[in-house]
């Protein structure tokens, strides 16, 4: 055996620990190591305590904004509800606009063009003129996220539905099938995949959105919280409000990807094994374990 | 489904979040464009919607903080802000431009922007940043600077410029470090820089200390339309800037429940709120009123600057029309209110 995947117990050989546990014992390992040095070269004046505030005091900070202070919750309820808005407003448009430039080819020639154009332009640099368009408060934020999530939906989506394959197709046409046979049996389980792709790649996208909206428009939400605790010097903070992002984003990439098992599951063996399974077993049920 | 599900609920929660939804049916919003959200820096605000003075005059305020490379005065201009908070360049800028608009209260008749150095450096006046490079907070603070070295008999062209940004580190290690000689910002990277034992000492010529620093202006056209609701929210404001006259430990509390995030750092709260309590309060007899003479006074010394390109007759966009409404209440009353605040609060 190369490699020992598994912890020997007295029993002989009984796994006490699956490789998933000893990874994430690894990676926890790795990760105290990492702060333990941060908090090690922050005491000792390594790191700039400007720029590097103590993994501790951090943790001070979120047990203050988020317990005895209790200030972050209202900005994170405000930028949540404009990230989710924004992603399903962007991924609407982008699938729709998606779906409709990939079956129709006249609009594809005309639209696309368009789209490829707007992409590479910087949506940072948008957002004054969105301003400036749509006014303040939520509509022009709004707008910024939607534009951020708009692309990876609209290119996915195309892409799925222009590249099924043409093998398959032939083979439908050949045996007879209908538009929408073709469509529910053979586009959409082939684009479907691709499709939540970019729907995972929007709504890690929609975080960076509100960020950007909210360093303009600085009413309220955690990209403003940002600014003004990075504008007072209260890193600690600021950090505690960064991590609870990447946090958010984590489970965020994390909820879209169950999300993905759960509505492309034929793209996912371990899913379409568990659903075997499954279906087995309701067959042995029903048969009384007779094969028949 | 459960996707769906998700998308609806979701939008739902964000439709609750748009603006005014919360806005009560009888309350007017008055629109104000300013750098900052909620802040200690323009505490009459924080402190009118404390004490109710605000909704008593049946205004709610929408404020509309933004970083936008668009001028505030064009929010004004094309109706999406009642009023703009503008300094004294960029009034008299769009004045020049043609812009239709009017002064009409003035928010802080002390300049909050400074030039500041190192406690330990060895400067003393404008003169001693000569050949040095000088980091500005942001790009408006150019024409303070302009104006501090013009007043001191020197030019622009003396000094190298960086735009260093509003974020408290970058300032903090420059100052610290020596990569620039002086600072040009505001009372409130100040206080940052003092909670983060930096201390710093200011160098500015005293005759830019007298300078209407932040102030409303609003379009001409709307001066009438606009009166009550203007008028209710420049009296809500003079009475919340009052109350730091007589009560500052109410207003400091007042700060630390609203805006807790500028007080986790004690130390950098109480040096914001001592340094922003002198530029708030108004130093003419009527709160927030216009000085013909001050503005008369800054012009020659902006347009040699270059931060003009002419001087204006200040008749033609001061307008003192709401500061009598905005001067109409008890202050004796408004004692007994924050009394009462705190012995209710504190």
């Amino acid at each position: 055996m190369a490699v020992t995947d598994q912890v020997a117990g007295e029993g002989g050989g009984k796994p006490l620990m699956s490789i998933g546990m000893r990874r994430m014992i690894n990676h926890a390992a790795i990760f105290l190591t990492l702060i333990a040095l941060w908090e090690f070269g922050s005491r000792i004046g390594w790191l700039d305590p400007l720029f590097y505030p103590r993994p501790t005091a951090i943790l001070e900070s979120f047990w203050r904004i988020y317990v005895t202070q209790a200030n972050v919750w209202h900005h994170l309820y405000v930028s949540l509800g404009l990230v989710f808005i924004g992603f399903a407003a962007g991924s609407i448009l982008g699938v729709g606009l998606g779906a409709l430039v990939g079956f129709n080819p006249v609009v594809r020639r005309f639209l696309q063009p368009y789209v490829i154009v707007l992409e590479a332009t910087p949506r940072i640099a948008v957002a004054p003129l969105l301003i400036a368009a749509l006014g303040f408060g939520a509509p022009p934020k709004i707008a910024i996220i939607m534009l951020v999530c708009f692309f990876a939906p609209f290119i996915n989506t195309l892409s799925g539905v222009v590249n099924v394959n043409e093998e398959k197709l032939e083979l439908f046409r050949s045996m007879g099938a209908s538009k929408m046979q073709t469509l529910r049996k053979l586009v959409l389980p082939e684009a479907v995949p691709v499709i939540m792709a970019g729907e995972r790649l929007a709504l890690t996208a929609a975080l960076s959105g509100v960020l950007v909206a909210e360093f303009i428009l600085r009413d309220q939400g955690i990209g403003a919280l940002i600014l003004t605790y990075t504008r007072n010097l209260n890193m600690a903070s600021a950090f505690a409000c960064i991590f609870t992002l990447t946090i958010i984003g984590f489970l965020i990439f994390k909820g879209m990807e169950v999300l993905d098992h759960r509505i492309a599951f034929w793209n996912h063996s371990d899913a379409t094994d568990r659903m075997s399974e499954k279906r087995a077993r309701a067959w042995g049920n029903l048969t009384g374990g007779r094969n028949v | 489904m459960s996707y769906m599900k998700s998308l609806v609920a979701s939008t739902a929660l964000a439709a609750m979040l748009a603006p005014g939804a919360l806005v009560a049916q009888d309350l007017d919003a008055v629109r104000m464009i300013n750098p900052l959200p909620r802040s200690t820096v323009f505490y009459p605000l924080v402190v009118g919607e404390a004490m109710g003075y605000f909704e008593e005059e049946g205004v709610v305020v929408e404020l509309l903080p933004s970083d936008t490379s668009i001028p505030y005065v064009a929010f004004v201009q094309n109706g999406q802000a009642d009023l703009a908070m503008l300094d004294a360049t960029e009034t008299l800028n769009a004045v020049i431009a043609g812009t239709n608009i009017n002064t009409v209260y003035e928010v802080m008749q002390n300049a909050p922007e400074s030039v500041a150095v190192a406690a330990t450096s060895d400067a003393t006046s404008m003169a001693d940043l000569v050949g040095t490079t000088v980091g500005l907070v942001s790009d408006r603070d150019r024409a303070f600077l302009q104006a501090a070295l013009d007043a001191e008999g020197h030019s622009i062209d003396d000094v190298q410029t960086v735009v260093l940004g509003e974020s408290g580190p970058t300032l903090a290690a420059a100052v610290r470090d020596g990569s620039v000689s002086g600072l040009v910002g505001s009372i409130n990277d100040w206080a940052g820089l003092e909670g983060a034992g930096i201390q710093v000492k200011l160098i500015t010529p005293e005759e830019l200390l007298a300078s209407p620093a932040n102030t409303f202006a609003m379009n001409v056209d709307m001066i009438e339309e606009r009166r009550e609701s203007i008028e209710g929210f420049l009296r809500a404001w003079s009475k919340g800037m009052y109350v730091s006259v007589n009560h500052p430990d109410v207003v400091e509390t007042m700060l630390r429940a609203a805006v807790p995030e500028e007080w986790e750092n004690e130390a950098a709260g109480i040096s914001l709120l001592n340094g922003v309590i002198g530029m708030n309060v108004s130093t003419t007899p009527r709160a927030g009123d216009l000085q013909t003479e001050v503005w008369s006074n800054i012009q020659p010394r902006l347009l040699s600057s270059g931060a003009i390109e002419r001087e204006v007759d200040p008749a033609d966009f001061l307008n003192d029309t709401y500061i009598d409404a905005a001067n109409d209440f008890d202050r004796a009353e408004v004692d007994a209110e924050a009394e009462a605040w705190r012995a209710e609060n504190m």
